[in-house]
């Protein structure tokens, strides 16, 4: 399933690179922008106010967004894990520097407080997606284009870009070295959006006590960094249903993919 | 009750693939332009053009200020993530042809006071695709 998830990863990169490239280039009219759910998000006020789209958002962005939310209220964060080239590329990122820096798990250079680590979950993205809404909803510009690492990673120097971009995204992979998937967990404005759906997420993983042998294998592979090991059922809104704990668990039937209301125990958050 | 792993895949390809159907059932404008009210005689066509350059709202409005002036022209409706721009006019006074003349032709750029040349470029009209003749710029 790994590598299954590997192939989804490299597709969507290569099709983002493509089209950003090829819109560039001048050989189509098809941006990276266009398949971005969260520009849905950006123009669904001026969509259900005005029946007008913002900037460049169109029907695609708004109909993407839509199928996110339901996608996240089935099957968690998948998205995340299994399609959004920026959790790719911090990803790839935090399994680099697990390797370079000989770390065992993706806790990163400075482990936060679980307390700590909550309240910058929710409070720092939620002030990210609030300045993001109120400034495009007011000019109705894609305003947070030069500073979206997706839009300065894929749209080959796209409009707006300016040579801070870079140093912005070079900035969110330093920060990336440290703080493993630092973008998604403390900054992504989609990520918080889609946090309490995928709280409430239908498909979850339940660990069995009963094969569980308690190696933590599980707990060392998990890019979000949560304790499997710990709770009969992963319900944290950060699981991207990545599967890389099941892969890693050497148990047979210690960690599977259920539907929901098996098992009582509160998960990791 | 247990799920297979492979339902995770298979339920993102599924809603990918409705969000991209989704996206074809709805269409909403990024610009409405009304430049005049039909005449009560007057039977409008409507064109639709693919414009090289129309890439988001501003583009667009840039687009439509082309037209502006132009004796005929009733009404411009931009679909800015599919660079389309569908123009209502009066046949009797005014054909597809100039309007797509009107697009490409030199666009005064308000900040700099300049002219901008080949900035827009019509690559579809009613359907059927026209040869670029040029490469594309951006403003
Ligand atoms: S709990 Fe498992 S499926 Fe969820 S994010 Fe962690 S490793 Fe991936
Ligand atoms: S990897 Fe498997 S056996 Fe090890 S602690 Fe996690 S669930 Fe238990």
């Amino acid at each position: 399933m790994q590598r299954l998830r590997l192939i989804f990863q490299l597709a969507v990169v290569a099709a983002a690179l493509t089209a950003g490239v090829r819109f560039a280039l001048g050989r189509s009219l098809v941006s990276v922008e266009t398949y971005c759910p969260f520009g849905g998000l950006e123009t669904a006020y001026s969509f259900f106010t005005r029946r007008q789209f913002s900037c460049s958002a169109g029907e695609a962005n708004l109909a993407l967004f839509i199928a996110l939310l339901v996608l996240t209220l089935v099957a968690r964060k998948a998205f995340c894990s299994w399609v959004c080239p920026v959790g790719t590329l911090f990803e790839w990122e935090a399994r680099l520097a697990r390797r370079l820096f000989r770390r065992h798990d993706f806790a990163g250079r400075w482990p936060l407080a679980p307390r700590v680590d909550r309240a910058l979950k929710v409070g720092l993205r939620l002030l990210v997606l609030a300045v993001i809404l109120a400034a495009t909803w007011t000019t109705g510009e894609l305003v947070f284009r030069g500073y979206d690492p997706y839009y300065i990673a894929f749209s080959a120097h796209g409009h707006d870009v300016q040579s801070w971009s870079y140093a912005v995204l070079g900035g969110l992979l330093l920060l990336g070295l440290a703080l493993p998937l630092a973008w998604c967990k403390y900054l992504c404005p989609l990520g918080v959006v889609l946090w309490p759906l995928s709280r409430g997420g239908a498909l979850r993983l339940a660990r069995s006590s009963h094969h569980c042998t308690g190696c933590g294998a599980c707990d060392r592979a998990c890019p979000q960094d949560l304790r499997i090991s710990a709770a009969d059922q992963v319900r944290s809104g950060e699981c991207t249903l990545c599967l890389a704990c099941t892969a890693a668990c050497p148990s047979p039937q210690a960690l599977e993919l259920v539907w929901p209301r098996v098992g009582s125990n509160r998960g990791p958050r | 009750m247990k799920a297979p792993a492979w339902l995770v895949p298979v339920l993102v390809v599924l809603c990918a693939v409705a969000g991209v159907i989704g996206s074809r059932l709805a269409m909403a404008p990024s610009l409405v332009e009304v430049f005049a009210e039909a005449s009560p005689n007057a039977e409008p066509r409507r064109s639709v053009f693919v414009v090289r350059g129309v890439r988001c709202v501003d583009t667009a409005e840039m687009a439509a200020r082309q037209l502006a002036g132009i004796d005929g022209v009733q009404r411009l409706e931009a679909f800015a993530s599919r660079a389309r721009l569908d123009v209502t006019y009066d046949p009797a006074r005014v054909d597809a042809a100039a309007l797509r003349e009107a697009f490409e032709g030199p666009v005064h750029d308000a900040n700099s006071g300049e002219y901008l040349f080949d900035l827009f470029e019509v690559i579809e009209m009613d359907g059927v695709k026209i040869e670029s003749g040029r490469e594309p710029e951006s403003p």
